[in-house]
């Protein structure tokens, strides 16, 4: 047998291919994760919105279509799924904190609640029913945050501008993690004299270390203070993507990164193995089950050609449409539910594509037909769920 | 042009080195897709900023939709470099190879003057930076010792660079042991510099000029059976990745095809069980620092297959810091606070590991990285070399 040989070869690097390779590994297989580049997680608020269209997502998801996904993986198995991602936060030293049973609404930029379910340590305290005083700190010329939509929209309410030197969120989130500027952040914090009450900043509080730097800022200030998600570039989602890397990487995970699948070897029923595209020689990965997890069109796991035509872009598969072409939008693109979210892979109960006749391939996140992330907002939630499914179903598969 | 599918989703901003530490440089989306539409052909160039982009590529293999940011800037700054005066460090850098030749030469004498107050000064006048010792060089490069050494059914050509040529043959002459003790063939003939410096330097000319050579010397061996093997994954990405690329070589898609990074190709004759390797222990903890262009190769990481099988080796995967000095882009003075800010962040995350040593498969790595954080920096084949008590060469039987 190859030494790149693998159990388990898991196409596509987001949230759901993440899961399920570190699942699988911690089930003891020997994976393999190719990803054409890094994932739509990395624009991502970095909240795992499990069902946001409800209080309780755990009700939401009961009352959903019975073709959606969430009804394959079952009840059970979504908490397990939603406790190991916790577990696994804690050890990464960026901790999630939520209940499956109660959404939660955090502050955004525009001063507005976004509903989610999950949140990391840094935004612990950004829930927006409170009724203290919240002070905004932001950054000079720090791009698509204005905290005047902040306290005009809300009561209570106060802002003040540091100027860190650079205006974006890399950049400054890269000098959060020099202590000098820490201590110097800190410092014009306490000359502010800020009425007693809460802290806000934008999600720039450092790349590696974000838990120690709000810790230090609300110890020194005795008070408590949180992020506030922004436009991408976004460090919490960066945070929870590298993150998850780490952790499959420390488990023996294997990560080939930035390359497309070039092409599929097939034999009989199974997948054999697929090579990477590269300028060179193609590279060639083998593995005795594949999980497909390469998202919907944003991500590049479905492609629409001119007229009625998706294709999934690794295997060829087919895909379920709700329609010809004239009926996949809405006239008005911000009324949710377009109904070619519904586009994707259907797969029957072991989550193997239907109609395709493979026998070792496993489907999971938000490629899967009907799965409508955007109209129940629940693309994490959802990857999370079905990449620990998917990883189950692998490990029976392959025992 | 593929500057076109960008989408401006700023993923690759969020793994530009440059951008989180140089507010001047305005990250590889601006300067790379979106730029490109206003550099119109009859035109000078005028965004001198484009020099600051290091080319490490982290934006190509971030990328999702496939833009290749790095090549569109690497485009213009060659532009840049034809329209505009380049300075002496530039030229100098260019043509590092024959500084390479003089400076081996004439060793004892140029060791010495390198470290001298008053050569110091008169570099820096030249825009070259001096914060770290410059890298030694030694009498008896790799290209004047044995052509030719081993026997075996395969045959392989050593690509061995500039800098294991002229400032570590030490560890050129282990890889060729290595090579050797796996039953092959091993020959180092005349070879130049891969052309890499003279691109990251503006000089497509002298570049064309290396790489034309080489392939020509190279594919005279793969047309005999020769496979070409490459240690340093700098030369290996302009091999694979520019010569049929960029530089459009005349054979430049056979040498992609036919070129190995040295452990691909062990992992390979395990593989084909042409041989059979057994270790011993290496009790020892190190950070494994993935050069960026090993990255952008795609080929994974191929040294962890061999580390793996290394009993008592410990070792940590790091790969999403670059070190900075991305070549000679930290010599030049202008660079050197963007270089010494990113080789810090390295080294601190190396630091935090409490390892006995660095490694790397690229000699800037690992210069930088030992400079900064003064823990010795080793190239992965040192480490096998060091461990493998034995091969077996299987193939003998066959007849």
């Amino acid at each position: 047998m190859s030494i790149r040989s693998y159990d388990v070869v898991v196409i596509g690097g987001g949230m759901s291919g993440l899961m399920a390779a570190i699942r699988l590994s911690q089930n003891g297989k020997h994976v393999a994760l190719i990803s054409k580049g890094d994932p739509v997680c990395c624009l991502s608020t970095g909240c795992i919105d499990v069902y946001a269209r409800s209080d309780n997502p755990m009700d939401g998801i009961r009352k959903l279509p019975e073709s959606h996904p969430y009804h394959l993986v079952g009840e059970a198995q979504i908490q397990k799924a939603f406790e190991n991602f916790i577990d696994i936060m804690f050890e990464t030293g960026l901790p999630y904190f939520g209940d499956i049973r109660s959404n939660r609404k955090i502050l955004t930029p525009l001063g507005s609640a976004k509903t989610t379910c999950f949140v990391p340590c840094t935004m612990l305290h950004a829930q927006t029913q409170s009724n203290g005083y919240m002070h905004v700190v932001s950054f000079q010329g720090l791009k698509d945050f204005y905290p005047s939509y902040i306290t005009s929209r809300l009561k209570n309410t106060g802002f003040s501008v540091f100027d860190a030197g650079v205006p974006t969120t890399i950049g400054i989130a890269t000098r959060f993690e020099d202590r000098p500027f820490l201590q110097n952040f800190i410092a014009w914090l306490k000359t502010l004299e800020i009425p007693d009450g809460k802290i806000a900043v934008p999600a720039v509080l450092g790349i590696d270390n974000p838990m120690s730097i709000i810790e230090e800022i609300e110890s020194e200030l005795d008070r408590k203070a949180f992020e506030i998600p922004t436009l991408p570039p976004s460090i919490p989602g960066l945070r929870l993507f590298r993150a998850l890397k780490g952790v499959l990487q420390a488990k023996g995970g294997d990560v080939y990164w930035g390359k497309e699948i070039a092409s599929v070897e097939k034999l009989d029923h199974q997948i054999e193995a697929v090579t990477l595209a590269t300028s060179g020689r193609p590279s060639r990965v083998e593995g005795r089950a594949f999980i497909l997890a390469t998202g919907s069109f944003i991500s590049g796991g479905l492609f629409a050609l001119r007229g009625n035509t998706v294709r999934e872009t690794v295997f060829d598969l087919p895909v379920y449409l709700p329609g010809p072409r004239d009926t996949w939008f809405h006239e008005d693109f911000f009324t949710a539910g377009h109904a070619i979210e519904q586009a994707g892979i259907q797969v029957d109960a072991s989550f193997r594509p239907r109609q395709a006749d493979i026998e070792n391939l496993f489907v999971c996140g938000s490629i899967l037909a009907f799965s409508e992330v955007m109209k129940y907002g629940c693309g994490h939630g959802l990857a999370i769920a079905t990449g620990d499914a998917v990883a189950d179903m692998c490990t029976r598969h392959i025992p | 042009m593929n500057f076109e599918h960008c989408i401006r989703c700023t993923i690759c901003v969020e793994n530009c080195p440059v951008f989180k530490v140089n507010p001047e440089f305005p990250g590889p989306k601006q300067s790379g897709p979106d730029a490109q539409r206003f550099r119109l052909d009859g035109e000078k160039s005028v965004d001198e900023w484009i020099r600051l982009c290091c080319q490490c590529k982290r934006c190509e293999v971030a990328c999702p939709y496939g833009v290749n940011p790095a090549e569109i800037i690497l485009d213009a700054q060659l532009k840049y470099g034809k329209e505009h005066y380049r300075t002496l460090g530039a030229h100098l850098f260019a043509n590092n190879y024959y500084l390479g030749r003089l400076g081996s030469t004439f060793s004892p004498l140029v060791n010495k003057m390198v470290s001298v107050d008053i050569i110091k000064n008169i570099m820096n006048v030249l825009g070259i930076s001096t914060y770290m010792p410059f890298p030694k060089f030694h009498m008896l490069s790799m290209n004047k010792t044995w052509r030719k050494s081993g026997k075996g059914q395969k045959k392989v050509v050593f690509f061995y660079g500039c800098f294991l040529n002229f400032n570590r043959p030490d560890i050129g002459k282990q890889i060729r042991e290595l090579l050797v003790s796996m039953g092959l063939e091993v020959v180092l003939p005349h070879q130049v510099c891969c052309g890499l410096p003279a691109l990251g330097n503006g000089d497509m000319e002298t570049a064309r000029h290396f790489a034309v050579k080489n392939a020509g010397i190279l594919a005279e061996y793969i047309d005999k059976g020769y496979d070409v093997v490459y240690s340093c994954t700098s030369c290996g990405l302009t091999l694979v990745h520019d010569y049929p690329g960029i530089l459009n070589v005349p054979n430049g898609k056979k040498i992609a095809e036919n070129c190995y990074n040295v452990h691909e190709y062990i992992v390979k004759l395990i593989d084909e069980g042409y041989v059979e390797l057994l270790f011993k222990s290496v009790e020892k903890s190190v950070a494994y620092h993935i050069p960026c262009h090993l990255r952008a190769i795609g080929i994974g990481y191929p040294a962890l297959k061999l580390f793996d099988r290394i009993p008592g080796l410990e070792y940590h995967v790091l790969d999403e810091n670059c070190c900075g000095l991305a070549g000679s882009y930290g010599f030049k003075k202008k660079n050197q606070e963007t270089s010494v800010m990113l080789g810090k962040i390295a080294a601190a995350a190396i630091q935090a590991l409490k390892v006995d040593a660095i490694v790397a498969d690229c000699g800037a790595c690992r210069m930088q990285l030992e400079a900064l954080s003064g823990i010795p920096a080793l190239d992965p084949s040192q480490i096998i070399h060091e461990s493998l008590q034995s091969a077996k060469v299987k193939t003998a039987k066959k007849s």
